[in-house]
């Protein structure tokens, strides 16, 4: 350790006419002021040994005080991440579901024929105007994601350009609007899908590592190895002025290990409410956002499926994929209007099987209380409030409380600083015995 | 003094406390960038062409016979017809997004055959490419969906005797009409045609030179068209009148016909007595007047007033 070696120069060289004196002649035999009895010949620079320990002892303080400083401050700002890092992967969630939202009412909206219901339109263009924003907001939120982002924005651009478009040729009853809707829809799928992945794939990998942001062991290890190294100057000085304990070492040593303990208690408990929160509403919000992406695809492909109007059979495998995807994620409460939506579904592909489109597109279509479009609002919206609260709370959580975790770093910065000076002082009194 | 003194940390310890806090704080913020997917191969634009097969009587069909047979029998205790048709070509079969009906000269066709058999008529939907598999298949009981019939073909299908006889042409920007001289003006040009057609096939052969395009259908090629990812579209003359109905850039020039497309209603090579019925029902349709009326609605405007008579059925098989 270069630290302790080298007295540093312009530093009042601790006793240094006397020091130097006896370190020529004295410490040679027992010495009536009770100082050391080696017991061997030798010579020993006793006031450059007190100096040493001195700078040994007060530097394990310091250093202490700093990393695990450190250590808390990186906690609290690892909490501040997750915080960041959960709302930036709900908001990725949200801009999937919002997409596939706007297919769904895109889709369902051709399905209807001819003019198409003034409040479904307008709801598919809230859907996309929030879809552009959240793009915007989440690009600002985490510039690592910006790139994927751009990406997804071009694309987002394409979609809603080739759904305009479908909507002006199908206006002028022009059979190629039904196809650029369905390129839209296919192409949605092929080209942004891939990118929302990436998105939600990499924002639960830093809300993961940020949440997992606590070192309660590290803190645990570094105040271990203080109190060692203060225990072992203990050691050093009662060997050599035969006081079993040091007082200012001993004040020093405890001052570490209760801010340790206190330290690292505060990190167990903040890592096992992340913990909880990881396993609880963040578990809650990222499944039933993937719910509701899912369930909103199955709705699309159901209108799809019609718009096919008997070769949709590729379009029913993706519902069934895509529902199967939804009962597997979906969350508490939102089970019963997904069960209303998936019979409202069974009856479309039972009329439309035996034959019956029209009877099909009308059970799709239509505002019936038990029909597929109500039940599907239904759940969609229970959906999106479940996953906006769920998100909301854990976010709340993780910014609550941050002001203890940065208020006990700088105690324990305080702290070491007086541990420091109790070993200083401490080490000074054997100097004066000494002296 | 020197207790003082001793309290202040020495440079060595303030060294290393600054290189810990400068380490731990520059591993606590960096965020890797998110990696961007690869973005997903585009899709085969070109296909195979059909393997040719030569035959001398691709447009004869069985003779008519009203009485049907076991097929004819099937359907009936169905109470339906499936029919496979179109939706996206504009005259022959396309929903008309005001009542949601697929309409146009191919479904009269299907419609006066569910009439006759005295049974509802159930729509399907299938591309071009559908066509053959779903006969095949049993899935569907007829195809009404400009069918060109030819030997390949009749070595997988059956065909009624022809109801319309079309011609293969091309259509282009209406820029590129007075500098079109027929098939050499495409050289190196884009040209689609949907996949599983017999107007993609035709490509390499009846326009030398020319880059073939598949889509889906030739909704598919008015987009791609729209989009300037082709030149021209290739197709028959029915299909790209409706299309030229849709889109005001686009004309079919003045040109030879690069073939000949005569339609067949398509049915599965077994269901023999049910092309015999079919057969039967074109007949009385031809002199009844429905086959004229149904030309006269759908075709003849956009085919310049042109006129047309019923093509003289062929039998013989």
């Amino acid at each position: 350790m270069s630290t302790v070696a080298p007295v540093p120069a312009g530093r009042p060289a601790p006793p240094a006419a006397p020091g130097s004196a006896r370190s020529t002649g004295s410490t040679t035999a027992a010495d009536p002021t009770g100082l050391p009895a080696p017991g061997r010949d030798m010579v020993v620079d006793t006031p450059g040994l007190l100096n040493r320990w001195q700078l040994i002892g007060m530097s394990v303080a310091v250093v202490f005080a700093v990393v695990s400083a450190l250590l808390q401050v990186l906690g609290w700002q690892a909490d501040g991440r997750a915080a960041d890092d959960t709302e930036q992967l709900i908001r990725v969630q949200n801009i999937q579901s919002s997409l596939l939202r706007a297919d769904a009412l895109a889709t369902n909206a051709f399905l209807v024929g001819g003019l198409e219901d003034p409040a479904q339109r307008a709801e598919y263009e809230r859907t996309v105007d929030d879809v552009q924003r959240l793009i915007a907001d989440a690009a600002q939120a985490q510039p690592a994601d910006e790139k994927v982002l751009a990406a997804l924005n071009v694309e987002v651009g394409d979609y809603t350009t080739a759904v305009a478009q479908a909507r002006d040729n199908n206006r002028q009853l022009f059979p190629v609007g039904a196809e650029y809707l369905s390129d839209a829809s296919t192409s949605l799928r092929t080209e942004a899908t891939p990118l929302l992945a990436a998105l939600v794939k990499a924002n639960t990998a830093r809300a993961d590592d940020s949440m997992a942001g606590q070192h309660p062991w590290w803190l645990l290890l570094v105040g271990a190895v203080a109190v060692a190294g203060l225990v072992w100057i203990n050691q050093q000085l009662a060997r050599t002025f035969r006081r079993r304990i040091n007082v200012g070492v001993a004040v020093a040593a405890g001052l570490v290990a209760v801010t340790t303990l206190v330290a690292a208690a505060s990190a167990f408990v903040n890592d096992s409410s992340n913990d909880q929160l990881r396993r609880g509403d963040l578990a809650v919000a990222t499944a039933q956002a993937q719910a509701r992406t899912a369930a909103n695809d199955a709705k699309a492909s159901e209108s799809l499926r019609l718009i096919r109007r008997g070769s949709g059979a590729a379009f029913e495998e993706q519902w069934k994929a895509s529902a199967a995807t939804v009962q597997r994620t979906l969350q508490r409460g939102t089970a019963d209007s997904w069960r209303a939506y998936r019979e409202a579904h069974r009856r479309i592909v039972q009329a439309d099987d035996a034959g019956d489109w029209e009877g099909a597109v009308k059970l799709a279509t239509g505002t019936a209380d038990t029909g597929s479009t109500a039940t599907f609002d239904r759940f969609d919206e229970e959906s999106a409030q479940l996953v906006g609260a769920s998100g909301a709370v854990v976010t709340a959580e993780l910014r609550s409380g941050r002001e203890v975790a940065l208020g006990l770093s700088l105690l324990t910065l305080l702290l070491g600083a007086v541990a420091a000076a109790a070993v200083a002082r401490g080490i000074a009194q054997r100097r004066g015995e000494f002296a | 003094m020197s207790r003082v003194a001793s309290t202040v940390p020495p440079r060595g310890v303030r060294a290393v406390v600054l290189a810990a806090l400068l380490g731990l704080v520059a591993a606590g913020c960096g965020y890797s960038d998110t990696p961007l997917p690869e973005p997903s191969a585009a899709a085969s634009s070109s296909a195979a062409p059909a393997a040719t097969v030569r035959c001398d009587n691709a447009t004869q069909s069985y003779a008519p016979d009203a009485t049907g047979g076991a097929s004819v029998r099937t359907i009936k205790q169905r109470k339906r017809l499936i029919a496979g048709v179109s939706a996206d070509s504009l005259l022959l079969g396309a929903n008309d997004p005001l009542d949601n009906r697929i309409k146009g000269f191919d479904i009269d066709v299907a419609q006066a055959i569910a009439e006759a058999l005295g049974v509802k008529l159930q729509l399907r939907v299938i591309s071009a490419a559908d066509r053959i598999p779903l006969l095949q298949q049993g899935a569907i009981d007829i195809v009404a969906r400009n069918f060109t019939m030819n030997c390949a073909r009749w070595q997988q299908v059956a065909f009624s005797a022809v109801y319309y006889s079309a011609a293969q042409k091309v259509l282009v920007r209406r820029d590129d009409e007075a500098s079109f001289t027929g098939a050499s003006s495409l050289r190196g040009k884009k040209v689609c045609a949907p996949r599983g057609s017999t107007s993609l096939d035709n490509i390499p052969r009846l326009l030398p030179g020319a880059e073939p395009v598949a889509a889906t259908n030739h909704a598919g090629c008015l987009i791609l068209f729209q989009r300037g990812e082709a030149d021209a579209i290739t197709g028959d003359d029915t299909v790209l009148a409706g299309l030229v109905a849709q889109d005001r850039y686009a004309v079919v020039p003045e040109q030879k016909a690069l073939t000949r497309e005569p339609y067949g209603i398509g049915m599965n090579k077994d269901d023999v007595d049910l092309v015999r019925f079919v057969n039967a029902v074109l007949e009385r349709r031809e002199a009844d007047g429905r086959w004229q009326r149904s030309y006269d609605r759908w075709l003849r405007p956009a085919l310049s007033g042109a006129d047309a008579r019923p093509p003289a059925p062929e039998y013989g098989r």
